[in-house]
């Protein structure tokens, strides 16, 4: 056995100057950060970073040291403030890179060359630097230069147009829904790359556009287009391949989803239900029609369910016309769901985010993080979504303060003595 | 428009070009494994005698289910090589065990226990390996209180907190129709996969086992909405054609346009410190509605709070500008001005966007065995040096027994005959 004392976290001795802003570029970051990297966020106290300036802020009062958002995603990160626009920050920003092995950014296309960090530069400064630019389009191309966030872009690369119900507006997701998906695309490239440096010692570029990422978690959209000329739309809670396929609401306000894509669940289902009538009737017999009948058949369930489903907080509710359940099947919203999964039906709880932070089998993986930060004090932080079983990712410490950590960078990696460093502080370099 | 090779080649120009990747996996690791293989993995799909279940998927080609005519088969399997290994069977296990030895990592997505009862768990692999990275994909995870329960997308989207965060008061939760629970494990899984690689190349050549849950996956694609609960105890409202403003149902976002759709924040500009280029763009065309009037200019950049009646004024003003309007132009104009809008776009719409044609993004991958090709959605980034690249078409089931049992284990065509027989392939 080795000695696990010995081992490496898997980015340990690695340094990255992080430049980007907002959700993209600080979630690829913290990827590299809680799992042993050292990260540097470059930022500004004249121009603070976007999520900084959003909250939840503790006690609703704004602060660019106290916003939940920002936190969340700069777990294990180190910060420096630099102004860009003063004449010696670019100069401090080179003296930092020419020390990193990665520069991320997610400026709108062409700023980092106006102040002299783009590739060709840094390339000069450090051969084997790999360099990841991520804004919403590209580095080229009509859009390059247009702005926006996740909100907007998932309608772009046709999320909203595939969230929503059918013949109803085309609402999207309720969050920024790309900020939480492209992340992970333009991690897996730049750890292939630094991979690739590992064993040959090459660096390079990355021009990374959060659409084209974007558009690879469409499942089958685009191919159905351009092989059958279909075209996909949304389908409120509906299914092509499952019947039954659906959300329904219980007695205590919330929702349960269940979902039966084989016969095998169907089977399941008809047993959970304790074998009513209308399950065997002909036209429920394959899958292929019972997908013709998935109105008759959410008026079945819905049925059911008001019949068993109970509120622990409110007196029974009696109804009439009620199916032929046993006199004993009274189910909370948690018991249902056991039911279901008792019998083998893909079924679960439309969690709140309340009920994610209480949830049982995220408590067993230890998802959630509890980090001091200096002034927001104890707070949850997400974990990754996976363990690795050797060098598992670890939460170092809390998010960082706005420049935290200038007298390291600019002392220690940058190589300022005390008089430049009070010079450059008191000149606003560090604004 | 790059064309895809009609059939795998050894020699790929991505950075992972010399790693070799067994594939077990469904629908949750299916394009994790396809998106390691465009950086130059060699992926090996590893199926049953009558092929992976998820042949059946749809939608079909033509819509007519037919064997190797799944477009969902095609979509999420192109450019990996394709054998059959019958792991019900002990022979099969053992060809399985030395082909594991032979490569760098395994990805599955079996229920917590199945491989282990199989004889092929992480530690039984490790003994065959050391080096091995197992990528296990699952519902809720290995261990814990769900970790037998059954699950599909809908079911990770809703467990997950995601789907309590999308649709509208009246009707409720709503999904996202293209799968995203399916989509983010898939992605969160290549992220682990490239963290345990890299960290084996740093540690002498240690394997791990990397276990990657769905649920969680979505859980931290829930935007702010955790550190609001957790700062705040508020859950928000499910937003529809509104945003959520730190858990508090805030501004429209959504515009319906004589062809479609577009999306824009804060009412198109019209609240916030850049909202007066937008007030003169209305007013340029006559359609301000006296919002071009001192005192609303100033109340709306310096975001003072506006009454229900006020906001629904605004809001009916954007929402009359854009109905006549078409939304690309809008779009284009509104960027000019300094606000960050989007078209609503569609699978068609985004095959034809002029900026993705102008990146050059899309590939066509050949069928040459229907005597077609098509378009697929190309390189998600460009790699400088070492150039993501699309293999060939999906493989048809054990395409590549011959090809990899002959250059991996040394088999001959006879001993594959006799496998056959004894149906292990």
């Amino acid at each position: 056995m080795r000695d696990a004392n010995a081992r490496k976290q898997a980015f340990e001795g690695l340094r990255v100057a992080d430049l980007a802003w907002v959700g993209v570029g600080p979630l690829v970051s913290k990827y590299l950060a809680d799992h042993g990297a050292e990260v540097i966020r470059v930022e500004s106290t004249t121009y603070p970073e976007t999520l900084r300036r959003v909250g939840p802020f503790v006690d609703d009062v704004p602060s660019v040291d106290g916003s939940g958002y920002y936190a969340n995603f700069n777990s294990s990160k180190l910060c420096m403030s630099v102004n860009l626009k003063h004449a010696r920050g670019p100069e401090m920003v080179k003296r930092l890179i020419a020390q990193c092995d990665v520069v991320t950014e997610s400026f709108t296309p062409g700023t980092m060359a106006r102040f002299g960090l783009d590739y060709e530069s840094l390339r000069a400064l450090r051969p084997d630097i790999i360099m990841i630019s991520m804004p919403l389009y590209g580095q080229t191309g009509p859009w390059a230069s247009y702005m926006g966030y996740g909100h907007v872009l998932q309608a772009a690369a046709g999320y909203n147009h595939l969230t929503g119900w059918p013949e109803e507006p085309p609402i999207g997701t309720g969050v920024a829904y790309t900020d939480f998906l492209v992340p992970h695309i333009a991690a897996t490239a730049l750890i292939a790359a630094l991979d690739y440096r590992r064993r040959t010692g090459i660096g390079q570029y990355i021009d990374f556009s959060q659409m084209e990422g974007a558009v690879h978690g469409l499942g089958t959209a685009i191919l159905d287009w351009t092989a059958n000329g279909h075209e996909q739309t949304r389908m409120g809670n509906r299914d092509p391949e499952a019947a039954p396929h659906g959300c329904y609401l219980c007695r205590d306000g919330r929702y349960i989803v269940l979902a039966c894509r084989t016969e095998k669940h169907w089977e399941a289902f008809k047993a959970a239900l304790g074998r009513p009538e209308w399950c065997d009737l002909e036209r429920m017999r394959r899958r292929w029609q019972r997908l013709n009948e998935l109105k008759e058949i959410d008026r079945h369930i819905q049925a059911w369910i008001d019949a068993v489903s109970v509120d622990p907080a409110r007196p029974e509710v009696v109804v009439d016309d009620a199916p032929d359940v046993p006199a004993d099947w009274r189910f909370t919203t948690d018991e249902l769901v056991a039911h279901f999964q008792r019998f083998g039906v893909p079924c679960g709880v439309v969690k709140s985010p309340e009920e994610m932070r209480a949830d049982l089998q995220l408590e067993h993986r230890k998802h959630y993080w509890q980090l001091e930060h200096p002034t927001m004090g104890l707070r949850s932080y997400d974990g990754p979504a996976f363990r690795l079983s050797e060098t598992p990712g670890v939460l170092r410490k809390a998010a960082p303060l706005l420049g935290a950590d200038n007298e390291y960078v600019y002392r220690d990696l940058i190589g300022l003595d005390e008089e430049e460093f009070v010079e450059l502080l008191t000149d606003g370099a560090l604004d | 428009m790059a064309v895809s090779p009609q059939s795998s080649t050894p020699f790929h120009p991505g950075p992972l070009a010399g790693y070799r990747i067994l594939d077990l996996a469904d629908e949750k690791g299916q394009l994790c494994a396809r998106l390691l293989g465009e950086l130059g993995a060699d992926v090996i799909k590893v199926e049953p005698r009558e092929g992976d279940p998820t042949r059946n998927n749809g939608p079909f080609f033509r819509g007519e289910p037919a064997a190797d005519m799944s477009v969902y088969w095609w979509a999420m399997n192109s450019g990996k090589r394709s054998i059959t290994c019958e792991l019900r069977l002990e022979p099969g296990r053992d060809l399985f065990r030395q082909l594991v030895a032979q490569s760098d990592m395994l990805i599955e997505t079996a229920m917590p226990g199945e491989m282990a009862a199989l004889g092929l768990g992480y530690d039984a692999l490790r003994e065959v390996n050391p080096a091995l990275l197992m990528v296990s994909i699952t519902n809720f995870g290995q261990t814990g209180p769900y970790s037998s329960w059954q699950a599909t997308d809908i079911v990770g989207s809703a467990m997950g907190g995601h789907m309590f965060l999308n649709g509208d008061e009246e009707r409720g939760p709503v999904r996202t129709t293209a799968p995203q629970a399916y989509a983010q494990v898939n992605f969160q899984a290549a992220v682990g996969a490239m963290t345990a690689l890299y960290a084996r190349g740093v540690n002498d050549g240690l394997g791990q086992h990397v276990d990657v849950s769905t649920q969680e996956s979505m859980a931290v694609a829930m935007d702010n909405n955790q550190p609001i609960w957790d700062i705040r105890r508020i859950n928000p409202k499910r937003p529809g054609v509104r945003r959520n403003n730190v858990g508090v149902l805030g501004a429209r976002y959504l515009w319906e346009t004589n062809d479609g759709w577009v999306t824009a924040l804060s009412v198109g500009g019209l609240i916030g410190p850049g909202a007066g280029a937008i007030i003169d763009w209305l007013a340029e065309s006559g359609e301000a509605r006296g919002l071009d009037a001192p005192h609303w200019r100033e109340k709306l950049t310096t975001l003072a709070p506006l009454d229900p009646t006020e906001l629904a004024h605004v809001e009916e003003t954007m929402a009359a500008f854009c109905r006549t309007r078409q939304k690309e132009a809008l779009v284009a104009e509104a960027q000019r001005r300094g606000s960050g809008w989007a078209p609503v776009f569609g699978p068609r719409e985004i095959v034809e966007s002029t900026q993705l044609a102008a990146r050059d993004v899309w590939v066509r991958v050949v069928h040459e065995d229907i005597g077609e090709s098509f378009i697929y959605p190309g390189a998600p980034f460009k790699l400088s040096a070492t150039p993501w690249a699309q293999g060939a078409r999906a493989p048809h089931i054990g395409e590549h027994n011959e090809q990899i049992y002959g250059a991996l284990l040394g088999l001959e065509a006879a001993d594959l005959r006799r496998l056959k027989m004894r149906m292990v392939l």
